[in-house]
């Protein structure tokens, strides 16, 4: 079959099912609520959401993958790219700048142009260590896992915690190549 | 329009999670069905490893004298594959589009757990609409 | 304020300009959220109805602020008094600004006078899921009648308001119910009015 050219974002975006981003706000913020009801500590919720980021990651990759057509990525930096403009822009319509890159190509920062889950919401004084977004860290995390990369994925900016940006830091762990089931060595 | 006889889709381990067959000749008991997405997940690793052309992604078409088998494999490693009719159109198409309602139907289910086999109604029912033949001529465009 | 792309930082959130409500996110964003919130509160209960509650507690919330935002957006801060007011409200704005359309249909029940449904052919949230055999009549949409127990009981109408699959001769797929049930008060306040 003759390969189909990966689509970009914003076409993928406008051909899909979308919905107002005020239920997805709400939602998320009531998932906050919940974990915050259930588990009390800040550290606690904070694992939690990267978790559940982590579960929707591992199911939302093979959705990206269906409707990009975007084929194996060349290298890392490609992969960032492809986040940044295909990923985010598809599910949560928002772009995202690719910065900060490190001499080996492994690490670097997403800088969000928009964030839907924060709409309407301040941290109080009882919750300054919540990362509020973590989900979102999880996600990216548990889908490139699906695709054989191991990353960490962390928030170095936060604009709930007054700083002036949303920056979201990619680092390639490893990758891990495809396991060929009958390897002679075993 | 040729016919479809069956469809099989295999976890990333190599497990059948789902299986169906549209009135073949000769049905599979559910060992034998067992077996063959065993055998076919390991014919397809065995083929990547046996490619003389580097970044082989395995087998995509298997033709044989009274069969056709498509196989889609996603990045994922998840494999979608359909045993039809010698000469069968748009069976490409038809693997992504089943893809595509694996991402919505199954994947997008709270009640549904990763890798393991599939059971969901709405899943079924849009599968079954898919393969009609008159919806296969249509994904072909 | 410092302006970063479209992300304005102001000091207090309260001074925001609140959103016009025009921005989307993917249906399958929600659908995956969503589908989260329902995996998670399944590792914290037992038994289906103490999942449907959790599932109600969490809608109510989103009940509560879609209400807040929507009156001081759409209705100049007016308050609904009457039932009909308040059922018409939710049955098309709330309904319209959350799943995109308003509901399919808004009942008066034939047997108890205080007893409403909301109906739907298939609930925006229920989308994608399928649910399996064991576990009965259990409705996600139980979310969705927290939300609506969350606008009812904040504009002053307290009622009980559950989800119900309710099957449809000819179909395969059932269609969603919201029933509302008004608390005694509503009523007899809704009597005096006239």
């Amino acid at each position: 079959m003759a390969p189909v050219a990966p689509r970009s974002g914003d076409v993928i975006f406008a051909n899909v099912e979308r919905v107002n981003a005020e239920l997805f706000t709400l939602t998320y913020g009531a998932i906050v609520r919940q974990l915050l009801t259930d588990l009390e500590e800040v550290d606690e919720v904070n694992k939690q959401l990267d978790q559940m980021g982590y579960n929707i990651g591992v199911r939302l990759i093979d959705e990206f993958l269906a409707k990009s057509n975007v084929s194996r990525c060349v290298d890392f930096k490609e992969t960032a790219e492809v986040i940044a403009k295909v990923g985010l822009k598809m599910f949560l319509g928002i772009t995202a700048t690719v910065t900060n890159w490190d001499v080996e190509g492994t690490t670097c920062s997403l800088i969000l142009e928009d964030n839907p889950l924060v709409d309407f919401v301040e941290l109080p004084d009882t919750c300054q260590g919540l990362n509020y977004c973590n989900i979102l860290s999880g996600v990216v995390r548990g889908a490139l896992e699906m695709v054989s990369m191991k990353t960490e994925v962390t928030w170095l900016r936060d604009m709930l915690r007054g700083d002036d940006a949303f920056e979201l830091q990619l680092k390639l762990l490893k990758q891990v190549p495809e396991e060929y089931p009958y390897k002679d060595d075993e | 329009m040729a016919a479809i006889y069956s469809l099989y889709i295999i976890n990333k381990s190599g497990g059948l999670i789902f299986c169906k067959d549209y009135g073949s000749a000769g049905k599979m008991d559910t060992n034998d069905s067992l077996r063959l997405a065993s055998l076919w997940h390991s014919m397809h690793a065995i083929s990547q490893q046996l490619s003389p052309v580097n970044g082989c992604a395995g087998i995509e078409l298997l033709q044989a004298d009274t069969f056709d088998l498509h196989c889609f494999q996603s990045l994922t490693g998840t494999k979608f594959f359909v045993v039809c009719e010698p000469g069968t159109l748009h069976m490409e198409s038809l693997l992504k589009y089943i893809y595509e309602l694996y991402t919505d139907y199954v994947l997008k289910n709270p009640f549904y757990e990763m890798e393991m086999p599939i059971r969901c109604e709405l899943f079924d029912i849009n599968l079954s609409q898919a393969v009609q033949k008159d919806r296969v001529a249509l994904l072909g465009r | 304020m410092i302006s970063v792309g479209k992300i304005k930082q102001y000091t207090n959130v309260l001074e925001r300009p609140l959103s016009k409500g025009k921005q989307e996110v993917s249906l399958s964003a929600f659908a995956f959220l969503f589908s989260e919130l329902v995996q998670y509160n399944q590792t914290q209960v037992d038994n289906i109805t103490e999942l449907e509650r959790r599932l109600e507690d969490a809608g109510y919330a989103v009940g509560a602020r879609i209400l807040e935002l929507l009156c001081h957006r759409e209705k100049g801060n007016r308050r609904e008094t009457r039932l009909l007011g308040i059922l018409s409200f939710v049955h098309s704005t709330v309904w319209k600004v959350l799943f995109g359309k308003v509901a399919d249909s808004l009942e008066k029940g034939t047997e108890h006078e205080d007893e409403y449904m909301i109906s739907e052919k298939e609930l925006l949230v229920n989308r994608f899921i399928s649910i399996p055999k064991d576990m009965g009549a259990f409705n996600c949409g139980a979310f969705v009648a927290g939300i609506v127990r969350g606008v009812l009981e904040n504009a002053g109408f307290p009622a009980v308001v559950t989800a119900h699959f309710v099957p449809v001769e000819g179909q395969h797929r059932p269609r969603t119910t919201i029933l509302i049930k008004f608390a005694e008060e509503v009523l007899r306040r809704e009597a005096t009015l006239g």
